[in-house]
């Protein structure tokens, strides 16, 4: 059984086709990379299947749900969660905060009990703050806790994004350049919590170009190319793949 | 996956200690100076002592109604300030407030404490039927469709005069209790005050709640929100509603003390009073709510000598504070006192 499956997915954008008649499965449990030259349609796929988008025409199953157009809140409510490759970071509010708004399904939201401050609410928060806390000293954010999202470097708040996606506890991880503009240690670090986060059996889907990240975790890789499927299989495979070579990986 | 710490980052720095004094455990320096406690400490000083300079009944006239506009602002500050949506149209549920409560108890003999509830569960069921269509708008189209909706319901209280007096307006009588008028500013200075306080209180419990870092996360980043599991359009009605049943209970009182009710409660002016009052003391502040509606409420009143200068320099005062300080008045001041502490 998988995860989650696609069929006959596609979008169009005016004229442009950004997303051609794809069709793919992903298991539970595995890491699935999708690759792709630049405006390949690896982030619209991801906005695609989180429902940020509509597809024009196609599918999209989830646990064998058919959860096409639903709302990125309630695929979030079946256990998904993602990271945004142009930061989508609340700078309105602290480093901590951010994380915890990752933890908002999980945490008691009745309005009547958050305006009169039940102890329900303040035991909640200060269980979710714990957690949080943690959560940010495993990506390496531990000394960034209180500080303003807005005042943080770029590196920093790409691990914020990866510290929110994983409070929600999700049992599927969409992860979109996790390692862009990331130095080698900083890059070697994330590749350690998305391997972790990987064997804890959460199925992560990654889109990246680090080809050394991408080859050393991925169970199964996609690759994409204006929009359609261009090869898929383990990493050997399409190493070896020759279409793959010519289109993307040219002169390695 | 217990631990999976990158190792190398501590050696730079040491995470641990930093996180946990700050995280977790606040000293009591700390938790005086914060907003919950420090403020609301304040807000009740303040109440409690204000009283003893107040001589006359024109002074406790102005306090009474900076407290009216507080209770809108408070409200307003919460849709405006934290979840990042405008409406030009609150006025018109603080008159909604104030006729339903002058018309229950004139027309229909209720008692004014019965008539406030049901005003304000009316003007909620109104502003829900009202916020489901208008909060898929945002930005300028937000700002005309709420400006719309106080238009009509100005236009409605003039005209309908059989109902609500029409541009004469209408009386209201005094809410009695136990035999004794409930009359004069002294009075309904306690009154104010405690719905002000309980109204503060609600609103800093609710911005320090999963529900409240809904409402300002679909403000920061509203599509990181969705993904996060917070239904955004649920979240806007929510704050639309408790906003308009806020201004719509200040607008009960208002009738009440003033015992006269006029169709400009809902003027588009008025909207944008209350609209400038939260940005002049400062959006996501709820005591910046507060400062706000105290400044502007009483700038005109001590103005009041410059005759027909005072609007030039009501206006000077606005734009020079809104040029130096775009933040408004509580966060920048809180700002520079913060960035001072932490220098020393």
């Amino acid at each position: 059984m998988s995860l989650l499956r696609v069929e006959n997915l596609s979008i169009q954008f005016g004229g442009v086709r950004a997303i051609q008649d794809l069709d793919f499965t992903i298991d539970p449990g595995t890491v699935h990379s999708i690759i792709g030259p630049n405006g390949a349609g690896k982030t619209t796929l991801f906005n695609l299947i989180t429902g940020v988008y509509r597809p024009t025409t196609g599918a999209i199953y989830l646990d064998d749900q058919p959860v096409t157009g639903r709302r990125p809140n309630e695929l979030a409510r079946m256990g998904m969660s993602r990271t945004f490759q142009n930061l989508q970071i609340m700078m309105n509010m602290t480093a901590l905060e951010n994380v915890m708004v990752g933890r908002h399904l999980h945490l008691n939201r009745n309005l009547l009990a958050c305006l009169l401050r039940l102890p329900a609410i303040t035991r909640g928060d200060r269980t979710a703050r714990k957690r949080c806390i943690e959560l940010m000293e495993r990506v390496g954010l531990g000394g960034y806790i209180n500080a303003e999202a807005g005042a943080m470097p770029y590196g920093a708040l790409k691990r914020l994004e990866i510290a929110r996606a994983l409070a929600a506890e999700p049992t599927l991880l969409l992860l979109d350049e996790p390692a862009a503009g990331l130095n080698a240690r900083e890059t070697k670090e994330i590749d350690e919590v998305i391997v972790a986060v990987a064997r804890a059996g959460v199925t992560v889907v990654l889109v990246e170009h680090d080809m050394k990240l991408v080859m050393g975790i991925s169970d199964h890789i996609l690759v994409l190319d204006y929009g359609r499927k261009l090869a898929e299989g383990t990493p050997e495979e399409v190493r070896n793949n020759p279409a793959v070579i010519a289109a993307y990986l040219g002169n390695v | 996956m217990a631990d999976i710490r990158p190792s190398g980052y501590s050696k730079h720095r040491k995470p641990q200690t930093y996180s946990r004094r700050l995280g977790t455990r606040a000293t009591p320096a700390q938790v005086l100076l914060s907003e919950r406690v420090g403020g609301m400490l304040t807000l009740l000083v303040v109440i409690a002592v204000l009283p003893l300079l107040l001589t006359n009944n024109y002074q406790y006239d102005v306090v009474v109604n900076i407290g009216i506009n507080a209770i809108v602002v408070v409200g307003l500050n919460l849709l405006i300030g934290y979840a990042g949506q405008i409406s030009l149209g609150h006025a018109g549920f603080f008159a909604l407030g104030a006729y339903a409560s002058a018309i229950l108890t004139t027309r229909y003999g209720l008692h004014g404490a019965l008539a406030l509830p049901l005003g304000a569960l009316g003007v909620g069921l109104l502003a829900y039927v009202i916020a489901r269509p208008i909060l898929r708008l945002s930005g300028h189209y937000l700002a005309m469709a709420t400006l719309g909706v106080g238009l009509i319901i100005n236009i409605v209280i003039s005209r309908e005069a059989w109902l609500t007096g029409g541009p004469d307006g209408m009386y209201v009588p005094a809410i009695e209790v136990w035999g004794f008028e409930l009359y004069g500013g002294p009075v309904w200075y306690w009154i104010v005050a405690a719905v002000l306080v309980l109204a503060v209180w609600l609103s800093l419990n609710l911005i320090d709640s999963p529900a409240g870092r809904a409402l300002r996360a679909l403000h920061g980043a509203s599509v990181a929100a969705e993904v996060a599991g917070v239904d955004t359009t649920r979240y806007k009605v929510m704050v639309f509603v408790l906003s308009a049943v806020m201004a719509s209970v200040a607008g009960s009182l208002a009738a009440h003390f003033s015992e006269f009710v006029t169709p400009d409660k809902a003027s588009f002016f008025h909207s944008i009073l209350f609209v400038t009052m939260v940005v002049f003391g400062g959006m996501a502040s709820t005591f910046g709510a507060l400062v706000g509606a105290a400044v502007l409420t009483l700038l005109p009143q001590l103005l009041a000598d410059f005759a027909s200068y005072e609007h030039m320099i009501l206006g000077l005062i606005m734009m020079v504070v809104m040029i130096f300080m775009p933040k408004g008045l509580v966060p920048t001041l809180s700002g520079l006192a913060r960035r001072r502490r932490a220098r020393s």
